[in-house]
């Protein structure tokens, strides 16, 4: 957040606005704990840590879902991406686990990839489409039943057990930012995302080969899901159906809460981040305050709209 | 034919966020008269009948309809008072039927609900007027061809019962047999007392149609007059006349390089129809003509982004046309296009300048699969430097600087690619006098560096200022060279005109 202070610009504002909210949610909750049980878990290491775990498969769908958003697209076939890696990778078990996850989401990617700028068919249609597909040939592969497959070790060890006291999938998750953060800042492919997202006529003009862009994307996109698909099924030792069903609009919120142009072209990732840390806490907070699940929905629902009225408008005035 | 004037323009001014469109323009015409107006790009001519159809409100000035005073705030009241335009762009909606569109406006009703069967008649009745019987009036506009709704659009128009028509370049895209019913159709519309205002770039056509013509300079209305009363010389010299007010580095001795672009009999969809030239190193080479004859579509086929250019193309030793701009730019052909509108297709207005800069040379400041922040930003101070781009930081945004600058920052970023041919899709339109003259100057140490340049401008004195030869344009294809002293308004007015035609027209 230091550097985000340094140099204040309109993008920053979302960030500064969700990071202040995130402080609002904890001294809001802090209070409701400090008068009810008398104590202050929110601030306690355990919590945090705790809620950063959860955090991790969320964070990692969206830092995926933020390289699409920022072309202007959208990938909507991130639920059944996530479930399909999941079960791939825990029907091939063995070393193998992890690649046929990962290759899963490569698949996915590149499917979705091509759909969307080669065959020029909305996004918003085509990774709908891809996610049907995902779900039916899984339940086809499962039979409609539940897996039996165990997640492998190594799975069970990336998503649930700790290292020096903080548990491994934070640091999945921070590897993933890294590579995400220096793709978009310092490779050629990164910048093309953003320029690509602003203007794809213009874009296309400097010699940009913007399809490959859009291919990258959802390969990245397809990666990260497929990632997450694995970790969770390590968390919960299996895969089951419809176990992405509560990432999709969890993430496309994040990114777009943290600053993220709906339509393209601008967004930091670090606004992804808080954006993450935003909800995981909101859901949290609401779930300490025994608030019954029809009223979380519409809070949950409301502060999305509410942060999104609030910065908004002035990031779309900046399209020009 | 009385002698009051249908229509009459007095002192009618028009600005547009400080350039003039019009100034003080005087204009009249009659009853039962087809009136040409001439003149060349930016000249008033569109923004003259935008006002007399009620899409503009004049600045200052009034405008009569049979002695009355008017004043159209909208196309709407333009017409139900009998002016009538058909303009360049189609009005039409393409997934409504012929019916439905030609009673767009005001449809015939019964209980309030639209009458299909009287829409349909009356259809039927306006497109036999205008000879187009074979038009289904329950066809959808979409599935027609581009002459057929054009006859759409002036069948809508006749729909109107005007007292005057405007036609704004409405033969374009005409077929030989429907320009001649078109004719027909002005002739009967001259018989029944209709005034008509026809606006073309087709000198031949305006012989043939019109009784009086009107020219039109620099927003000024020069002169009007009877046909007949002046030569196609004397004509083009009204429409020229023009102060020079721009200055131009020296060109060096003329002596023809090698040819480094040649491309040979280019024909892309109609749009180019066999356009043949050749560009040497260290040349600049003029396209002329008027807007839209194949000038745009040109430079994108050279560039890679047209499919299914026929023709051969060959840069250097390279023979083919690139595929993409990503093939065009690199080795060994390293083209660039400097495009049309800046906005939109040559910068991504709300990234910074200096991601600007290096949207077409990232691995120019790569080490590796990472760009280098230190090489990245040498990189932007050196073009920045090289064309005094003024701006405050390179990290604000490309849109906060003036559109002469913008235009820098385009030329910058191509640059920076080092290229060997250079295109040019009218570099200075929109910009300010001391940013053009500073690109002329650029552009001729380019081409003392060696590179071969391809320069289309819609301004002529830029043509004559800056080229060492210039190629004119006119229905798809190169119809004269011009080089040396042959460079000059008349020449590239007459040839713009095709006035010495000798290539297939629509018209003869």
């Amino acid at each position: 957040m230091q550097s985000a202070l340094l140099h204040l610009r309109s993008e920053d504002k979302p960030v500064l606005v969700s990071a202040g909210f995130i402080v609002v949610i904890l001294v809001l909750g802090t209070i409701y704990t400090l008068y009810t049980q008398g104590t202050a878990p929110l601030f306690s290491p355990n919590y945090l840590l705790q809620q950063l775990q959860t955090g991790a498969f969320l964070g990692i769908v969206a830092a995926g879902m933020m390289m699409v958003i920022l072309l202007g697209h959208i990938d909507l076939s991130i639920p059944w991406t996530l479930t399909a890696a999941a079960m791939m990778a825990t029907a091939v078990g063995g070393d193998l686990a992890l690649p046929t996850g990962i290759a899963v989401g490569i698949a996915v990617g590149l499917v979705n990839g091509i759909g969307v700028a080669y065959l020029r068919i909305p996004s918003m249609i085509f990774t709908l489409g891809v996610d049907s597909v995902m779900r039916g040939l899984m339940v086809w592969h499962t039979g409609g039943f539940a897996p039996q497959d165990q997640a492998t070790p190594l799975m069970r060890f990336l998503a649930a057990e700790k290292l020096f006291g903080v548990p491994v999938a934070i640091f999945v998750w921070a590897a993933v930012s890294v590579v995400i953060v220096l793709l978009l800042s310092r490779t050629a492919f990164g910048r093309s995302i953003y320029a690509t997202g602003n203007r794809e006529a213009a874009a296309y003009l400097s010699g940009i080969r913007t399809r490959w862009v859009i291919v990258g994307a959802f390969v990245a996109s397809g990666v990260c899901a497929a990632t997450a698909g694995i970790l969770l099924a390590g968390y919960s030792t299996k895969a089951y159906q419809g176990m992405g069903n509560a990432y999709l609009l969890p993430a496309i919120a994040a990114v777009v809460i943290g600053g993220t142009r709906i339509l393209g072209g601008q967004g930091r990732y670090i606004g992804t981040l808080v954006g993450v840390t935003l909800i995981v806490l909101l859901n949290s907070v609401l779930s300490i305050m025994q608030m019954p699940e029809a009223g979380r929905q519409v809070i949950y629902g409301s502060v999305i709209v509410g942060m999104l009225l609030v910065y908004g408008r002035d990031t779309r005035s900046l399209s020009g | 034919m009385s002698d009051q004037p249908f229509l009459q323009l007095t002192g009618i001014s028009k600005h547009f966020a400080g350039a003039r469109a019009l100034e003080n323009v005087d204009f009249a015409c009659k009853r039962g008269s087809i009136h040409a107006v001439l003149g060349e790009n930016g000249a008033g001519k569109s923004t003259l009948i935008k006002i007399i159809a009620g899409v503009l409100e004049p600045d200052s000035g009034a405008m009569f309809l049979e002695g009355q005073q008017v004043r159209f705030s909208n196309p709407a009241e333009a017409n139900s008072a009998g002016v009538v335009c058909i303009f360049q762009e189609l009005s039409l909606v393409p997934d409504l039927t012929v019916a439905d569109n030609i009673s767009l406006a005001a449809p015939p009703l019964k209980f309030g609900m639209i009458d299909r069967r009287a829409q349909y008649r009356f259809a039927e009745a306006v497109l036999a007027r205008i000879k187009c019987e074979d038009v289904d009036p329950n066809a959808l506009v979409k599935d027609l061809s581009l002459s057929r709704r054009q006859m759409v659009e002036i069948a809508k128009a006749v729909g109107k019962s005007p007292k005057l028509l405007i036609l704004d370049e409405a033969t374009s895209a005409l077929t030989r047999k429907d320009v001649e019913t078109v004719y027909g159709l002005l002739e009967d519309l001259r018989q029944d007392n209709v005034a008509s205002l026809f606006i073309s770039h087709r000198m031949n056509e305006v012989e043939r149609l019109c009784d009086t013509l009107s020219v039109f300079r620099n927003g000024r209305h020069v002169e009007t007059f009877t046909k007949g009363t002046k030569t196609d010389r004397e004509i083009v010299r009204l429409m020229i006349g023009r102060e020079v007010d721009a200055h131009f580095p020296p060109k060096p001795q003329a002596e023809r390089t090698a040819p480094h672009l040649q491309f040979n009999d280019l024909s892309w969809e109609g749009r180019l129809k066999g356009a043949s030239l050749s560009v040497g190193k260290g040349e600049i080479v003029g396209l002329g003509g008027l807007d839209g004859q194949g000038q745009k579509e040109l430079m994108l086929a050279l560039f890679g982004v047209l499919r299914g250019v026929e023709g051969t193309v060959k840069v250097g030793e390279k023979t083919g046309a690139p595929l993409s701009p990503a093939a065009a730019k690199r080795e060994p052909r390293r083209i660039c296009l400097v495009p049309e509108d800046r906005k939109t297709e040559g910068l991504m207005l709300p990234m910074s300048i200096s991601d600007n800069l290096l949207a077409a040379s990232y691995s120019r400041v790569s080490v590796g699969p990472f760009i280098d922040p230190a090489l990245e930003s040498e990189a932007v101070d050196a073009a920045i430097a090289k064309l005094q781009i003024k701006l405050g930081s390179p990290q604000d945004a490309v849109a906060t600087l003036s559109g002469g600058n913008q235009q820098k920052v385009v030329i910058a970023k191509w640059l920076m690619t080092d290229p060997d041919v250079i295109l040019l899709n009218d570099p200075t339109r929109g910009i300010d006098v001391g940013t053009k003259q500073e690109i002329y100057r650029l552009m001729r140490e380019l081409a003392d560096e060696g590179r071969a340049i391809l320069f289309y401008s819609t301004d002529y004195a830029e043509l004559i200022g800056c080229c060492d030869r210039v190629a004119i344009m006119y229905d798809g294809s190169i119809v004269a060279e011009l080089a040396g002293a042959a460079i000059n308004e008349e020449a590239i007015i007459g040839a713009s005109l095709n006035l010495h035609a000798s290539g297939p027209e629509a018209v003869s």
